[in-house]
């Protein structure tokens, strides 16, 4: 029997490995693109420009493409050394847009080359929607939080309310900063806790045990690669687990398309050979599709064509979390002297419950005070001439943070991906999103809430910064569990193809705000179990 | 002027950057130079072009004094201002390099840090009233400007320009180009071409084409070739000439050459654009202006220039009759101006005591043809004042003019 699996991040990982553990032989088909090595291992983000030959290059390119124009919404771009991230003018891009960024990646490992590391899990509430119940994902919880070692507190105010999560690392050191706001947070914990506001250490899938030779060394360059690799990448860890196994096959150089159905059922993969641009087909006898939403939803719509199904050519849903990142000053740590080393993402989460239906209780965010950035944008921003603002910029950057909240989202009528043009032999997908009504109203009264808490805190926020649809990257839906011909089974089993799996955020009926990597990693493990090979 | 850059409006020479860097308390470095210099180079490709008063106070060369005030007043009323994104870009690469960060990082701790604040507001204060006051004044100079300023209008215009390998030619595509229009330049050998590409940005709104004018049907066969519709075109300029210094006007091979390319391209690509869409049936089709570069010199006749005198006499008056033409078919689609530059700074200008007097820069030519073609002017004489002066040249006779040419071209009498 030829197990295909489609797709090397992630879910990809995770289903293969799954599948290797039944008994099965797996091949994975994936672009699988490679990121060089990352310079300089042990010297922090702010040393690394004063050993580059030309930092200038490494940080924005070598004809300074990267820089972010003034009178911009962004803060942040992915540095040019940063090779995962694919882009609109990759002839491999197949995606068209109005407004929402996609973002996806042509590389081994997926855009978990360079996710937030977050680990969370879903919790019943979050998966009210949902046709499984929170006890039968918790096996697979179980068995991801093993494969991925999790750094994070045994116990905080948090922790009743991020159920299923199984640290096996300490939480990550907490900057000068953090540790003042905490203390903050201390003194006015019951009357925060009385809005629902409550902060505690980041859950994160990195590993912080001094002990190991890969352990965080604090260098600041997560965003940049992790030159130790302490934080989770599939590429390394879970995959290269499934490489070093018996029946496991790793094919690079394929972009797959979609897949060639007879009476109901797959029989084969149709691909474009990247390498020499042609499109091929083979045989299969089972597929797993693991591309990410995106890509996941773009095959199935082509196979929905090809197999002349009497069905509208668009997907049921499209969803991503919104992102709004609030600014703050910490008036305690103003005039304090910055961390010569910490972790660059955040160290610290804030989670606020709430009753508002049809959202999830637990609204999630991250608070993160700036340690390595390339802060030209947010001086930029300041609303001061670039003297001044660059000064105060520097006088007050210890005491500088942000709250990072993500928002749940719906299917939502309208939301979805639709074939567009025919280029290349692979049909474009068109990507339509629109933020609800209703979902605005509950963002305008979080981030509200948000921001008189920061204020109990000692911390001056300053406005707010909504980032544009796409760039939360928790893409899911868009072939979602349910009833009907698009949709899935509870078993990630496609409704229209019974040999068919749906093994990705693509299978998720609703978002919840809470990061969802490894919801995505325990969602393949869970499909992989479950399948009737 | 601005040394050695294409784009004045948004790039800035190794003087301004020295400015900035003194302004922002950095140490310039040459290797950050080129970095920065690279990217405000093909800033007019990737951002919208700059009008009206913002472009107004993009044109001057930047003081640290010009600096600070700028600063404040494009941060506060024009965010899309070329200086934000020069500052924006120092600020970048400095941030990136070793030394820059140090430099801009250092900064006060514990109660230090508030006092620094309380007085950078306070210096805020301050800045904000001098500023004011002065991008008043700026206000007030750029009053008498308004009714010609016509910059926007070239954003999203397909403009074609011949003889844009040196000269006017170039200065006219690069003004173009700064402005927001997509370009059809026109150059005489695929030498130029390349050399010419090399030193623009890769994203440039340009499109290159070979044609030797000096061969009957050329630029039509290459305009063909390249399947541009003339429909397509909004504003021609046909700036290409020779002029064969030194050679008699008996020379029939020179004179012929001279007039081929001052002359008959211009006629044969005028052809080409008014035929377009007005056959039988025609298209309807947006209204293009045609400038015919002629010469000051067409005013009256000089030795030894193969005739250029007399291409550009040619030139003026066929212009003149082909308006007269279009004008009694009805056409309204043509607009046509006839320009006649007097002297500015380009390879057909000898440097001599009068016309160092009366020479201005060719990018101030280039502005004026242009800005003065889109606002629907039938001549452009720039400058008026050596206009005024070869009228007058021409009312005081022909024995005036022969000393007073022989006099300006010493050496030239010879036959």
């Amino acid at each position: 029997m030829r197990t295909v699996v489609v797709g090397g991040g992630v879910s990809g990982a995770h289903v293969s490995l799954t599948l290797l553990e039944r008994g099965r032989d797996v091949e994975l088909w994936d672009i699988g693109r490679e990121e060089e090595g990352f310079a300089e291992p042990g010297t922090t983000f702010h040393e690394l420009k004063g050993r580059l030959a030309d930092p200038v290059a490494y940080f924005l390119g070598a004809d300074v493409g990267a820089l972010i124009p003034p009178a911009t919404a962004e803060l942040l771009r992915y540095p040019p050394s940063r090779r995962f991230l694919a882009s609109a003018d990759d002839p491999l891009w197949r995606f068209e847009s109005d407004g929402f960024i996609p973002y996806a990646s042509f590389a081994k490992g997926g855009l978990a080359n360079g996710w937030g590391a977050n680990a969370l899990s879903f919790d019943a509430d979050d998966m009210a929607e949902w046709p499984v119940a929170l006890s039968e994902m918790d096996a697979a919880y179980r068995t991801v939080y093993q494969r991925i070692r999790v750094a994070g507190p045994i116990d905080d105010d948090l922790t009743a309310h991020l159920p299923g999560i199984y640290p096996s690392e300490p939480p990550v050191r907490l900057s000068g900063a953090d540790e003042r706001l905490l203390q903050s947070y201390r003194r006015r914990k019951a009357k925060l806790a009385r809005s629902g506001i409550r902060i505690g250490h980041s859950r994160m899938a990195v590993l912080t045990d001094t002990s190991r030779r890969d352990a965080c060394d604090c260098c600041d360059r997560c965003l940049w690669g992790c030159p130790k690799g302490a934080i989770y990448n599939p590429r390394s860890t879970t995959l290269a687990e499934c490489e070093a196994r018996r029946g496991f096959r790793y094919v690079s150089g394929r972009l797959v398309l979609s897949l060639l159905s007879r009476d109901h059922a797959i029989v084969g993969i149709r691909y474009l050979d990247t390498s020499t641009r042609e499109i091929r087909e083979e045989p299969c006898d089972v597929v797993f599709l693991a591309a990410g939403a995106l890509q996941t939803g773009a095959i199935f719509l082509r196979t929905l064509k090809a197999a002349r199904v009497e069905v509208a050519l668009q997907t049921e849903g499209l969803m991503d979390t919104a992102v709004v990142k609030i600014p703050f000053v910490s008036l305690p740590s103003v005039g304090r002297a910055p961390d010569a080393r910490s972790f660059q993402f955040n160290r610290l989460i804030l989670g606020m419950t709430s009753n508002s239906p049809p959202w999830p209780r637990y609204l999630h965010g991250e608070l993160l005070h700036l340690t390595s950035l390339l802060y030209y944008p947010l001086i930029e921003r300041m609303p001061f001439d670039s003297r001044l603002s660059k000064k105060l910029f520097f006088a007050l950057r210890s005491a500088l943070g942000v709250v990072t909240l993500f928002f749940p989202d719906r299917i939502v009528t309208g939301n979805q991906q639709t074939l567009g043009d025919d280029r290349n032999g692979g049909d474009t997908v068109r990507l339509c999103y629109r933020e609800s009504a209703e979902k605005e109203q509950y963002v305008r009264e979080s981030v509200a809430r948000v921001r008189s808490a920061l204020r109990h805190l000692r911390c001056l926020p300053r406005g707010e910064i909504r980032s544009p649809s796409g760039s939360g990257i928790h893409y899911a839906g868009t072939v979602p569990m349910g009833d009907g011909p698009k949709r899935c089974d509870s078993r990630g089993r496609s409704n229209l193809f019974a040999n068919l799996y749906v093994a990705d955020g693509a299978a998720f009926p609703s978002l919840p705000s809470k990061s969802i990597t490894m919801s995505l990693a325990a969602h393949a493990t869970r499909v992989a179990r479950l399948a009737e090979l | 002027l601005k040394n050695g850059v294409l784009f004045p409006l948004w790039q800035i020479d190794t003087q301004e950057y020295a400015a900035i860097c003194a302004y922002l308390g950095l140490t310039p470095k040459a290797r950050l130079y080129g970095h920065i210099s690279g990217y405000l180079a093909g800033a007019p490709f990737r951002f919208a072009p700059p009008s009206g008063f913002s472009e107004f106070l993009a044109g001057p060369r930047l003081t640290r004094w010009r600096i600070g005030r700028l600063d404040l007043a494009t941060k506060l009323f024009i965010a899309d201002h070329p200086l934000r994104h020069v500052l924006n870009c120092v600020i970048a690469v400095h941030e990136c390099d070793g030394q820059g960060y140090r430099e801009m990082a250092a900064a006060p701790l514990g109660w230090t840090a508030a006092a620094t604040i309380v007085r950078s507001m306070a210096g805020l204060v301050f800045n904000f009233m001098l500023t004011m006051a002065w991008l008043g004044w700026q206000f007030v100079r750029y009053i008498p400007r308004m009714p010609f300023d016509v910059s926007d209008r070239l954003a999203g215009k397909r403009t074609l320009i011949t003889g844009v390998g040196h000269g006017l030619g170039k200065d006219l595509m690069l003004h173009c180009l700064e402005h927001g229009a997509e370009v059809i330049g026109v150059v005489r050998s695929s030498e130029s071409r390349d050399r010419l590409a090399a030193e623009l940005a890769a994203n440039a709104r340009l499109t290159l084409l070979v044609a030797d004018l000096s061969q009957p049907g050329a630029l039509v066969t290459a305009l063909a070739e390249t399947r541009i519709p003339a429909t397509s075109v909004a504003l021609a300029i046909l700036c290409a000439a020779v002029k064969h210094e030194g050679q008699s006007v008996l020379s029939s091979p020179n004179l012929r050459d001279t007039f081929e390319v001052n002359f008959f391209s211009v006629a044969e690509f005028a052809g080409w654009l008014c035929r377009s869409g007005s056959g039988d049936a025609p298209a309807p089709s947006p209204a293009a202006t045609l400038v015919l570069v002629s010469s000051m010199g067409r005013w009256h006749g000089m030795h030894s220039t193969a005739g250029y005198n007399a291409s550009k006499a040619a030139l003026s008056i066929w212009g003149e009759s082909l308006e007269m033409e279009t004008r009694r078919q009805g056409s309204r689609r043509f607009a046509i101006t006839i320009v006649e530059p007097g002297l500015f700074a380009s390879g057909m200008t000898r440097p001599t005591p009068l016309t160092r007097l009366l020479l201005v820069s060719r990018r101030q030519v280039a502005s004026r043809i242009v800005s003065g073609a889109l606002s629907g002017r039938r001549a452009i004489r720039p400058p008026f004042a050596f206009a005024l002066f070869t009228w007058a040249a021409c009312l005081l006779g022909r024995e005036f003019r022969y000393r007073l040419l022989t006099r300006a071209k010493p050496g030239a009498d010879s036959r």
